[in-house]
């Protein structure tokens, strides 16, 4: 997850809107620059004109160039696309000055054009051009690279917020846990009355908003919860061994990052099989790093391809992404005759 | 008096449905168990009315059990229990034999077992069909004379055809059943291979390639070090599942 981030995302140069801010862009900097130039009203007047015609040239050019490299661009890492892209915009700066440079020496309109409207000094006038296309160059590309990494988050939050909504409980956890309940109210109903406890607390959790975050201690107690409902109706189908003393029970964690792990675990290593097994949740603390690794029984149902599995690590992978940004991995597999998640993360933030 | 037999790999779920039919009344258990394969196998041996079918469940899922239970001589009416309405629901419907969402009501319990006669063996079949394409199944079954003997796909070694019959040679012997070589190939495409018109081979047990002194191409088997016939128009294919 670390690697699909360390690109430099630019709009597209090629579309409407990014070309329009182009524009604007070139514009203002045609007013700024004949504003630091000229005092005298009319004066100014003709210098934005001739100056903004100028650098339209110029901010075509570089939308033109920019579209043509952008898949290049987009495979370099940050500082080497940066600096083409820079490097570019400087080469087509100037490629337009030479060419009013040409034009203003050229007989035909150097003689019709009095100085005002070409320059005199040809290589200062190269040069000074140079350094302000790369100087308001690199900030217009500071600028949307910002823009982007911005969208990119908040359509990364929305994204996290719609899966976490499709990835709550699977329903059929609710109406088998309701079917087990329904037999324990006539046979034991103090067990029932512990399973509709435990099964509003479990649902309290998953119901409240998946974007905070928890301590640890609180996550683990609703993934213990759900072993206990599931070992109601799994009976001793079904054996949880945890190995987590190590861990520093007030890290603060996103919520349900451990049940759904155990959920899919439950769902494709134990009710697959007539006997059972045993899903194992070990912590490990390495430096300032936790690790948690759940690992089950590999059932011949598929767990690689499964559509609920993929998408409840695909959201757990969301949501440490937007806590952890880049310091937290998850890894799942089958390893031989077991089927291993393991997550990464900093104990602090 | 209506004979039942509830499949279902959780216990409290049995429980209830036991429960369940000795309130209603005028129902008898007649037996338990929590695998689709053991399912099928007490259909043979209790001769149920009514089978109430989990389609989740170990060993075989219980679309599979029903498809195997339209061999038996006098196939059970087949109910399928369900948390989840995901499997087409409504087709079971449409198709007569009835399905309970979990957990069940005991007055769509009772509905169910008075609508539930023997159903035609060709109907559940069909039923089972529906929802084929998610269940692939793990087992063949063999016809016997009042029940139906299951063999899991993994211990097969091949298949083989002649006009009539198709002969399963399996770990446990050699049987035979009613589907045909092309359905068999069709629906195991994965784990078995063609290599001959009259002979479908498990992939694992492909030993080796020879020729006899005729300079007829002969496939070798792993386990049981039998020799069957290769078509030549086949022999080439056969290679490459060899790597040879």
């Amino acid at each position: 997850m670390r690697d699909s981030s360390a690109r430099l995302r630019l709009p597209d140069f090629c579309s409407g809107p990014a070309a329009v801010a182009v524009i604007l862009i070139v514009v203002l900097t045609a007013v700024v620059l004949s504003l630091a130039r000229q005092t005298e009203l009319l004066v100014l007047w003709v210098d934005l004109a001739r100056t903004a015609l100028f650098l339209l040239w110029i901010g075509l050019g570089c939308t033109a160039v920019l579209c043509a490299m952008r898949t290049r661009l987009e495979a370099l890492p940050i500082p080497e696309a940066a600096m083409l892209a820079v490097g570019a915009i400087v080469v087509v700066v100037s490629a337009v000055s030479a060419a009013a440079l040409w034009l203003g020496s050229s007989e035909f309109i150097g003689s019709l054009a009095d100085s005002l409207l070409f320059p005199s000094r040809p290589w200062r006038f190269l040069v000074t051009n140079m350094a302000i296309g790369a100087i308001v160059g690199a900030l217009a590309l500071r600028y949307f690279y910002v823009l982007g990494e911005w969208q990119r988050n908040v359509e990364l939050q929305a994204r996290a917020r719609v899966h976490s909504l499709q990835a709550r409980i699977r329903p059929h956890f609710l109406y088998n846990s309701m079917n087990t309940i329904a037999a324990l109210t006539r046979t034991d109903p103090s067990l029932a009355e512990e399973a509709v406890q435990d099964l509003a607390d479990l649902f309290r959790a998953n119901l409240s908003d998946l974007r905070g975050s928890i301590t640890l201690r609180e996550e683990l107690q609703v993934a213990r919860i759900y072993q206990r409902i599931e070992q109601l109706r799994l009976g001793e189908r079904l054996q949880v061994v945890w190995n987590l003393s190590e861990l520093p029970m007030h890290a603060q964690v996103p919520s349900l990052l451990l049940q759904p792990l155990l959920e899919n675990a439950i769902y494709h290593g134990i009710e697959p099989q007539r006997n059972g097994g045993v899903v194992t949740v070990d912590g490990s603390l390495e430096g300032d790093m936790i690790g948690l690794t759940v690992t089950n029984p590999l059932a011949e149902d598929g767990q690689l391809g499964h559509a609920g599995h993929r998408l409840a690590l695909a959201n757990i992978r969301e949501r440490m992404e937007l806590m952890y940004q880049g310091r937290a991995s998850v890894d799942a597999g089958p390893s031989g005759s077991e089927y291993i998640v393991r997550l990464r993360f900093p104990a602090g933030l | 008096m209506q004979r039942v037999l509830i499949a279902d790999d959780e216990l409290p779920a049995r429980e209830r449905l036991g429960r369940l039919l000795a309130e209603l009344g005028g129902r008898e258990l007649a037996g338990e168990c929590g695998a689709g394969d053991e399912a099928v196998r007490l259909a043979g041996e209790l001769r149920p009315d009514v089978v109430l079918l989990d389609v989740r469940m170990p060993g075989m899922s219980g679309l599979e059990a029903a498809r195997h239970m339209a061999l038996l001589p006098a196939p059970p009416a087949v109910i399928f229990t369900t948390a989840y309405d995901e499997y087409a629901v409504e087709a079971f419907e449409a198709e007569a034999v009835d399905y309970l969402l979990k957990p069940v009501r005991a007055e769509r319990l009772a509905t169910a077992l008075e609508r539930a006669t023997r159903v035609a063996a060709s109907k559940l079949e069909r039923v089972a069909g529906v929802g084929w394409a998610q269940a692939i199944r793990t087992h063949v079954a063999a016809r016997l004379r009042d029940t139906v003997k299951l063999i899991p796909i993994r211990e097969i070694y091949y298949f083989s055809a002649d006009q009539k019959y198709t002969t399963v040679r399996h770990v446990g012997g050699t049987d035979l059943i009613e589907d045909s070589l092309r359905s068999l190939e069709e629906e195991l495409a994965t784990l078995f291979v063609r290599v001959h018109r009259n002979a479908l081979v498990n992939v694992q047990q492909l030993a080796a390639i020879e020729r006899d002194g005729d300079g007829q191409y002969e496939v070798v088997l792993r386990d049981i070090g039998e020799r069957l016939r290769v078509s030549r128009r086949l022999a080439g294919e056969l290679r490459g599942h060899l790597g040879i």
